[in-house]
């Protein structure tokens, strides 16, 4: 029986050399896995609920950017057959100085009824980091998204200045990778003051009686019926009640996937770049290593080792300097993925995300290709006579 | 074992055109069990690769090696791996130890591809580290021993498994005149006490002179 020795003796350089590969690939599958997540959780989001806002254009946000959508238009889309749930909701940009800027990270003021039935299958409740979620009857209080609690250093019990108002911070809600880390989430009355502070013209109207408080929607939330398909269910609402804007779950998603085929394909390319660099790195290393040890290879093939032995030897001391190598590379990554998001956290980014997936095919990844670099390199050095590889390590 | 040797021949191909060198020419040889055969010649003349053909290290380009009435020149990889691990114990000029083991896991080497039991040799290890004197470096790696060690270490990993036949190849070169003779002396003694064959390798006048037999090689062929 061999001793195991926590180490391989002998192979520290090969292990800092696939170490650095390894860390660049898993770097780069970080912040693939960062994007990745942020374009499935809108395609899940959008996959999840049918988004109705009002006929026109409005100041409403997000999902459900049009114009208002009245009262008496949400109960008419209640009747539709199929429908399970309306939940109403005021989506508006937190800042109205940079809502013409309507980017895929916006920060979102998003007002729903806490007494409502979630609509959105995918979102029924959304985890909490700390806190609590929003309840029936609370005012002046927010939940708000990772990422916007840490551009703000906001906590549990802070106080939240939004357009002349204040709220009382009562939840954070856990890490989503998309878009509701950037969202404060208000009651729907508290949202609907807000947005009648920030819009005159509606004041106005809503000040001559033109309008009443439940008239005061930017948009709503759809849910359906079990065994209902969200896309027929989308067009019978276009064409049954009117002065309603309707976007269909499937062509949304589409259209997501179109508008994010950019960063697919750049998902794509530092996927691949990845490979590259950690692959050759990892298998030039161990082949190198491999190589290196001619000699030693001759002695005990002089030493009566047949083949055989000497790839399982080989292979195994692959499997070992690859998993150090992958261990070391990726608690690199993780220190330099962790220090750069430290920093941009601060503004609300996070760059990286290291999945479980993605640690889970890095370790996979690695000892595969070390062990196949192991073995091409042994059967290499198997077709030399002993002597031969001796002379050749000498 | 009676070792023997019919026709050994072995041709090195030219590189780039050069012209192919025959290294050896039709050797014949034959040793019996307790004899110390010693080879001797000029470098060049084929010495180090007589030593190679008899202990399967490479394959002659003609010729035959018998082991008893064994033709083991011709036996298959596998087969010829098994013979070197039980049947031959090579000593090297340059010891070649393997510098990421210890002494002592260096000389247990010898035990681990043939399946043998690791403490029986480990025991067997130990006392001929002990016999010869380096037994108190078996937990040093090469790199911290010095060249007499070294060698004595390499001579332990030799004959670990009583192969009944020894090939040194120049074991002496690389040592002083004092472990030159431990080496020697114990080669000797492999002959003597337990019937091996060995082959030397060496320019030594007395190594050669103390051989039962001595075979001079001239390039490539053995003279008078």
């Amino acid at each position: 029986m061999r001793r195991l020795r926590l180490f391989p003796k002998g192979y520290g350089f090969t292990v800092l050399g696939i170490a650095v590969g390894m860390a660049g690939l898993v770097a780069l599958g970080a912040m693939g896995e960062r994007i990745s997540r942020f374009i499935e959780g809108g395609d899940r989001f959008v996959l999840g609920q049918i988004s109705v806002a009002g006929e026109g254009m409005g100041m409403g946000a997000g999902f459900t950017a049009g114009g208002l959508l009245p009262a008496a238009r949400i109960a008419e889309i209640a009747r539709v057959p199929g429908v399970a749930v309306v939940q109403p909701q005021v989506m508006l940009p937190i800042s109205t100085s940079t809502s013409h800027f309507l980017t895929v990270t916006q920060e979102l003021v998003m007002g729903v009824d806490p007494a409502a039935p979630p609509a959105n299958r995918h979102y029924r409740a959304l985890a909490l980091r700390s806190g609590r979620a929003l309840a029936a009857g609370d005012r002046r209080v927010a939940v708000v998204g990772t990422d916007f609690a840490a551009s703000r250093k906001l906590a549990v019990g802070a106080t939240l200045p939004i357009g002349g108002l204040e709220f009382t911070v009562v939840g954070i809600l856990d890490k989503t990778l998309t878009a509701p880390d950037r969202f404060a989430m208000l009651p729907l009355e508290d949202a609907r003051d807000l947005w009648l502070r920030r819009d005159p013209l509606l004041f106005r109207v809503f000040g001559s009686g033109g309008l009443a408080r439940t008239d005061l929607n930017s948009g709503a939330a759809v849910g359906w019926q079990e065994g209902v398909d969200p896309d027929e269910l989308a067009r019978r609402i276009q064409a049954t009640v009117p002065g309603v804007n309707v976007t269909i779950p499937g062509e949304l998603s589409r259209l997501l996937r179109t508008s994010t085929a950019f960063f697919s394909a750049l998902l794509v390319g530092i996927g691949a770049l990845g490979l590259v660099i950690g692959g050759l790195s990892l298998a030039n290393t161990v082949t190198a290593a491999v190589f290196e040890r001619i000699r030693d290879f001759g002695v005990k093939r002089a030493l009566g080792a047949t083949d055989a032995q000497l790839l399982r030897e080989v292979l195994g001391e692959a499997l070992g300097v690859s998993l150090w190598g992958v261990g070391l590379g990726v608690l690199l990554a993780l220190a330099i993925g962790t220090a750069v998001d430290w920093r941009t956290l601060r503004d609300g980014q996070q760059l990286f995300y290291f999945s479980p997936r993605l640690l889970t095919f890095a370790f996979v990844f690695a000892v595969l290709l070390g062990g196949l670099a192991a073995a091409y390199a042994t059967l290499r050095i198997a077709r030399l006579s002993p002597a031969e590889a001796i002379r050749r390590g000498a | 074992m009676v070792i023997r040797a019919t026709g050994l021949t072995k041709v090195y191909q030219g590189i780039d055109g050069a012209p192919p060198v025959r290294v050896l020419d039709g050797v014949d040889l034959e040793a019996r069990p307790g004899q110390v055969v010693a080879v001797i010649g000029e470098s060049g003349s084929g010495k180090s690769t007589l030593l190679n053909l008899l202990g399967l290290l490479e394959p002659a380009d003609a010729g035959e090696i018998w082991f008893d009435g064994e033709r083991v020149s011709h036996l298959g990889r596998r087969a010829q791996c098994r013979v070197r691990g039980t049947r031959i114990g090579y000593v090297f000029q340059a010891f070649l130890l393997i510098g990421s083991l210890t002494a002592l896991d260096n000389v247990l080497l010898a035990a681990r591809y043939v399946g043998r039991d690791r403490g029986e040799a480990e025991r067997e290890a130990l006392a001929l580290m002990e016999r010869m004197g380096v037994a108190h470096r078996r937990g040093h790696y090469p790199a911290q021993l010095s060249g007499g060690e070294q060698q004595r270490v390499a001579f332990c990993r030799a004959v670990l498994n009583a192969p009944p036949l020894v090939l040194a190849d120049e074991p002496t070169g690389n040592v002083d005149d004092v472990h030159a003779r431990v080496i020697l002396a114990e080669l000797r003694a492999q002959a003597r006490e337990r019937g091996a064959v060995v082959i030397l390798v060496t320019h030594r006048a007395e190594a050669a002179a103390e051989a039962d037999a001595s075979l001079r090689l001239s390039a490539g062929r053995l003279v008078p």
